[in-house]
């Protein structure tokens, strides 16, 4: 009994649930089988990108996408020789810079604008019942469209591509905060309220820690719209950046300049999601994940 | 009942403030073009916003349909894309998420292509299937796949573990447990994962035709843009944003109607 007790404190302080914990230990007694060896989940990670390389290297020089296909090498080679040469007056990493650069911008700037104001429609319903009718009549909007009036607004330069991340990243941070601060608990209030505390209590110790988590989900799907909008407006008019590249392949017919572009964004795309994800661990570490389920 | 549903009045001021803050939306939008305060080469005022809707209704000037004509081909390429979406990603996302074998070998590949933004596709759709229907739905269907699968997923690893082992001890297969248990359970995560595709669908319709479109609602807020008409790119935006909008309250009620019977 004191065994069975000691484990469970254990499992406890591992910090997930017991239910897990039990079926890994069993997971983990299964005899060693050939079959076990070759439906490995590593093994077949390997297999699969391998078979995708080999696909893509036959698909390119078979001509089957009507030679608009580089092969995996041209592509590496391709990017080795930009590192040190420029394209446009910049090497590859001043091309990263400068998407970085506006995404960072445009992103801080609608995070610090959106995630206060929706915390503030959620606790105040005056504020929500004044902008929740216009903030409606801009959210359907994507903010691709948006590119054509900025640039007739701010012209070509960045204020232009900023603006569009600003508006792009606007929106679901903006929903979530409010969202994640609407759909507390409300047990978690009475629980201040049993103690003692007032309004202001109530809103430093129980909404904001709890609107946490919603509001870092919120960041990630604002950073990869942002993505998406940085890209846009890049590949609509600009003379730097990652769509700058893409484009730049597409004009001369480079795919293995385009191909290259797309697999850096996707690297720093990514790359930009674990630094939030890394942020969201270190200021929320009660959030329990869904992944270990 | 334990309790009783308890009604409370909205005080008037809560009712009136909305409707007061939209009307003064559009008023402050009309004066600023009226008054001068933003040049006109800049900004449409929404009257004459709604003018153009009126004549574009028939009239196929300056960009070559009427707007019927752009919303159709729009709606029509998104729907092709979103429905493939669908068709594709829901069920790979079911699969990765129970068969192990189906995880190992998908998942790199859906990694790789996950953080990539389906707008820098373009490019490459252009190479391929030039800028025809084709590219276009791939772009959107690119867009649409990759929130489908990963709601299906998540919603099939959010299976109670309780009621898998339960399965197990009586001797249910993988392939019952995974039609029985958990397919139901990520049943909410998958319409959840309709709506989010249809937004994603749809923003990026306007990307794959702002570079690569003869007709459709994008190409009329690029159109308008290189004719430096601010009344034609603000038609297109607000078109735009009132056909998803549309569509999104479509979905919603399909989805409460079949959802009717699931516990959220």
């Amino acid at each position: 009994m004191a065994d069975i007790q000691e484990t469970i404190q254990d499992l406890g302080r591992q910090g997930s649930s017991i239910a897990d914990e039990i079926q890994q230990t069993v997971r983990d007694k299964k005899p060693l089988t050939i079959r076990r060896i070759v439906t490995n989940e590593y093994l077949l990670h390997v297999l699969s990108m391998t078979a995708f390389l080999l696909v893509w290297h036959q698909a390119a020089v078979s001509g089957l996408f009507a030679g608009a296909l580089a092969t995996p090498w041209q592509v590496v080679e391709r990017f080795q020789g930009l590192m040190t040469d420029t394209l446009a007056g910049l090497t590859i990493w001043g091309h990263i810079w400068a998407s970085t650069q506006r995404i960072f911008i445009g992103f801080v700037l609608a995070s610090a604008l959106a995630i206060p104001l929706g915390l503030f429609m959620a606790l105040n319903p005056y504020v929500d019942a004044i902008v929740k009718p216009v903030f409606d009549i801009f959210k359907p909007m994507p903010p691709i469209a948006w590119i054509s009036i900025s640039i007739l607004w701010f012209g070509i330069g960045e204020p232009s591509k900023i603006f569009i991340i600003v508006i792009g990243t606007f929106v679901p941070c903006l929903l979530n905060s409010y969202n994640g601060m609407r759909l507390i608990e409300p047990e978690l209030y009475d629980v201040v309220k049993v103690l003692g505390g007032g309004r202001w209590n109530e809103i430093i110790q129980v909404s904001f820690p709890a609107s946490f988590p919603a509001i870092f989900a919120g960041l990630q799907i604002s950073l990869s719209m942002a993505w998406t909008c940085v890209l846009a407006a890049e590949l609509v008019a600009s003379r730097s950046g990652l769509g700058f590249i893409i484009v730049q392949g597409m004009k001369i017919s480079d795919t293995s300049l385009v191909i290259g572009g797309m697999i850096i964004i996707a690297i720093v795309a990514w790359l930009s999601s674990l630094l939030i994800a890394g942020l969201e661990k270190y200021l929320c570490p009660w959030k329990r994940d869904i992944a270990g389920l | 009942m334990a309790y009783e549903e308890v009604k409370v009045k909205k005080p008037l001021s809560l009712i009136l403030l909305p409707i007061l803050s939209v009307l003064t939306f559009f008023v402050v939008w009309e004066l600023m073009v009226q008054l001068d305060v933003v040049p006109k080469t800049m900004l449409a005022a929404p009257t004459q916003v709604g003018s153009l809707f009126v004549t574009k209704l028939s009239d196929p000037n300056p960009d070559g349909a009427t707007i019927f004509i752009h919303a159709w081909v729009s709606a029509q390429e998104a729907f092709i894309g979103y429905l493939l979406a669908l068709g594709i990603g829901l069920p790979l996302g079911l699969f990765m998420g129970w068969f192990g074998v189906v995880r190992g070998i998908a998942r790199p590949l859906f990694e790789l292509i996950r953080p990539i933004p389906p707008i820098a596709w373009i490019p490459l759709t252009i190479f391929w299937f030039g800028i025809g229907l084709g590219g276009k739905v791939f772009i959107i269907w690119l867009g649409g796949v990759v929130p489908c699968v990963i709601n299906a997923f998540v919603g099939v690893r959010m299976t109670n573990p309780t009621l898998i082992q339960m399965a197990r001890t009586y001797g249910a297969s993988d392939w019952q447990i995974f039609k029985t248990l958990c397919v139901p359970s990520a049943l909410p995560m998958v319409f959840g994962a309709l709506q989010i595709a249809l937004a994603c669908c749809w923003t990026n319709l306007v990307g794959a035709e702002l570079l690569a479109a003869d007709q459709g609602l994008g190409y009329l807020i690029t159109m308008g843009r290189r004719l430096a008409l601010p009344d034609l790119v603000v038609l297109g935006m607000v078109s735009v944003g009132l056909a998803g909008a549309a569509i999104g309250v479509l979905i919603d009620y399909v989805e409460r109607r079949l959802l009717a019977g699931i516990r959220r």
